[in-house]
């Protein structure tokens, strides 16, 4: 690991430069993704492609790009498209399906099953190509044989972009989708569909529900109800703060109390929204909707 | 809590009193860290540096390390100031320790365990500055020694010890719950005995006797202080090398609650970003363990 960051690392000298430092709480600022400091060298190597791409000079160049040019909308738009790009594939991150097994299911189940309650709703918004919620319905479908016996769940999942979608939906995805998926579960939940590429199975197909969604737009999203898992990554980081919080609004009213909000990995929700609870899970943050007159998450 | 267990321990661990040099060099510790970091003499951290031959050579492997970017680092004095005081004392404060335990005594990752140790330390440190706690050296300290009682509960009994944290391993709980059912009392009693032995400052004694107790938490930011980072290790991925079944809502917890009726800038930190540069220091973390832990052979 230290090895393969090391090479990644940019001209050393680059990263004294206060620039980046600026460029990252600008980037917190208006999405709400972070790199610590100690992570600087990986936004360098975002900044530097778009540096190139416009011709600047510096990272000081760049940052006046970002906050004086006309185009600076578009440019930071850019930018955030390259540094959340790749972070679409099967089992992107693991520690949040280990909360779900270990600490949410046993939580939601159990509240649920006491108000007679034997269905789930999970909602991937932003699905992108899919990947994310073909992730939820096999570990779902797994979890059915213990955990989950005898209950019924449902999996939509949403996105703005057509392409995306029509992607989601055809379900053919090739080795770097795949990367991180087990082979037992390749095996089970996919069939081949030519020497590169695999074919979602019609049983992990009959789970998800695809739609086009806008997260915008209040009519649409006020018929979204029930919901009590939310999967929202990097899709905020592009709405400007009003939307962002009306859109936080909207994700409150959708999801069920007791139920969690999910981000991207490196998404916060500070300054957005203060209704949602955060809680911390071992390698993994989530927003929690309290029910009325919770005394908070037990922890030990 | 039955009180028999803890009574058959305490001739074990007080006869540990009797390894020489644990608290020779622990004392003058703890004092030197009471001093502000600029009124701190080099020489004596120099000197107690030079006192062992084996933390000296740690010190410099360290310090020409590819984390500090020297080479050529050839004497303690050098390598006490490419170090900082702070990587210095973890560095001393860990070798002592962890010659409380022969190698072959631990029940479990000793590597993993000071790595908790030091990220628990960092985060209080961090914590401390960040709500204007007037003594963060304190808080670095008192989260380094935080788990003193775990050495202690691991040589006293080990076979107990052992199969406790196998079972809490296996059910995914909490090592601190599983003591209490297991041996019939935790390490932070263990951790006391030791404390007091040793003649550590009263506030330290309370950081390792009530850091896992709620109900002793309030008026004491410092015990606060730790508890918090304690938990915040455990979630991310600094805590006892398996997986904890825990969600905490930190901002609900009555430690949180309480310090931020002191310290009102608690209420507005941005925890979120808190964990992300918690795991942006990682490496730092586990280079300083590593260079701790590593054997000459295995180093590079």
């Amino acid at each position: 690991m230290a090895t393969a960051r090391a090479i990644a690392r940019p001209d050393a000298a680059d990263l004294t430069d206060p620039a980046y430092l600026k460029i990252r709480d600008l980037i917190y600022r208006t999405s709400g993704i972070y790199e610590p400091e100690e992570k600087l060298y990986l936004l360098a190597s975002r900044c530097a492609r778009r540096m190139k791409e416009v011709e600047a000079k510096s990272a000081a160049d760049y940052l006046q790009r970002l906050i004086g040019h006309p185009d600076r909308d578009s440019e930071l738009r850019s930018l955030l498209n390259e540094i959340t790009i790749g972070e679409t594939y099967m089992f992107r991150s693991p520690p949040q399906l280990e909360a779900l097994r270990n600490v949410i299911l046993p939580q939601l189940t159990k509240s649920k099953a006491a108000m007679g309650f034997k269905r789930l709703r999970l909602w991937s918004a932003g699905c992108s190509t899919g990947e994310e919620p073909y992730t939820l319905a096999m570990f779902l479908l797994e979890e059915s044989a213990t955990r989950l016996a005898g209950w019924t769940f449902d999996i939509l999942a949403t996105d703005l972009n057509d392409n995306s979608l029509a992607t989601a939906r055809a379900g053919i995805y090739g080795d770097y989708s795949l990367r991180n998926t087990p082979e037992a579960l390749k095996r089970k939940y996919f069939t081949a569909h030519d020497d590169k590429h695999l074919q979602v199975s019609d049983q992990l197909k009959s789970v998800v529900r695809f739609d086009r969604v806008n997260l915008n737009d209040d009519q649409r999203m006020a018929l979204l109800k029930g919901i009590d898992l939310i999967f929202c990554c990097n899709v905020l980081i592009y709405f400007d703060l009003n939307s962002k919080r009306k859109v936080m609004q909207h994700l409150y009213t959708n999801i069920l109390p007791g139920g969690y909000l999910f981000l991207g990995h490196a998404e916060s929700l500070y300054h957005v929204d203060d209704r949602f609870q955060l809680v911390h899970f071992p390698g993994a943050i989530a927003y929690w909707k309290a029910p009325a007159g919770a005394a908070g998450v037990k922890q030990p | 809590m039955n009180s028999q267990p803890l009574e058959r321990i305490r001739p074990k661990i007080e006869a540990l009193n009797a390894i020489p040099s644990i608290p020779a060099i622990i004392l003058p510790l703890t004092s030197l860290l009471q001093a502000p970091p600029d009124q701190v003499d080099i020489d004596k951290v120099v000197e107690l540096v030079s006192y062992d031959s084996s933390i000296a050579a740690q010190c410099l492997r360290l310090a020409n390390s590819p984390l500090f970017g020297r080479k050529n680092t050839e004497t303690v004095r050098s390598a006490v100031m490419a170090l900082g005081l702070k990587r210095v004392e973890a560095i001393l404060l860990g070798c002592c320790l962890n010659r409380v335990v022969p190698a072959d005594k631990w029940s479990f990752d000793a590597v993993t365990f000071w790595r908790h140790c030091l990220g628990c330390a960092l985060v209080s440190r961090k914590l401390a500055k960040l709500i204007g706690y007037d003594d963060p050296e304190k808080s670095y300290l008192a989260g380094l020694i935080h788990d003193l009682g775990i050495l202690i509960t691991n040589i006293a009994c080990a076979d107990e010890f052992r199969a406790c944290i196998q079972d809490a391993r296996e059910r995914h709980v909490s090592l601190y719950q599983n003591e209490q059912q297991h041996l019939g009392f935790t390490h932070c009693d263990s951790g006391k005995i030791l404390a007091q032995r040793w003649k550590f400052p009263a506030d330290l004694v309370q950081v390792i006797e009530f850091h896992h107790n709620e109900a002793e938490l309030a008026s004491r930011p410092l015990l606060s202080l730790v508890h918090l980072s304690d938990l915040l290790c455990r979630v991310r991925n600094l805590g006892y090398g398996y997986y904890e079944a825990m969600g905490v809502h930190f901002a609900g917890s009555p430690a949180w609650e309480s310090l931020a009726k002191t310290y009102p800038a608690l209420a507005k930190a941005d925890l979120a970003r808190l964990t992300m540069d918690l795991d942006g220091a990682m490496d730092e973390i586990a280079t300083v363990v590593d260079t701790v832990f590593a054997t000459p052979a295995a180093s590079h």
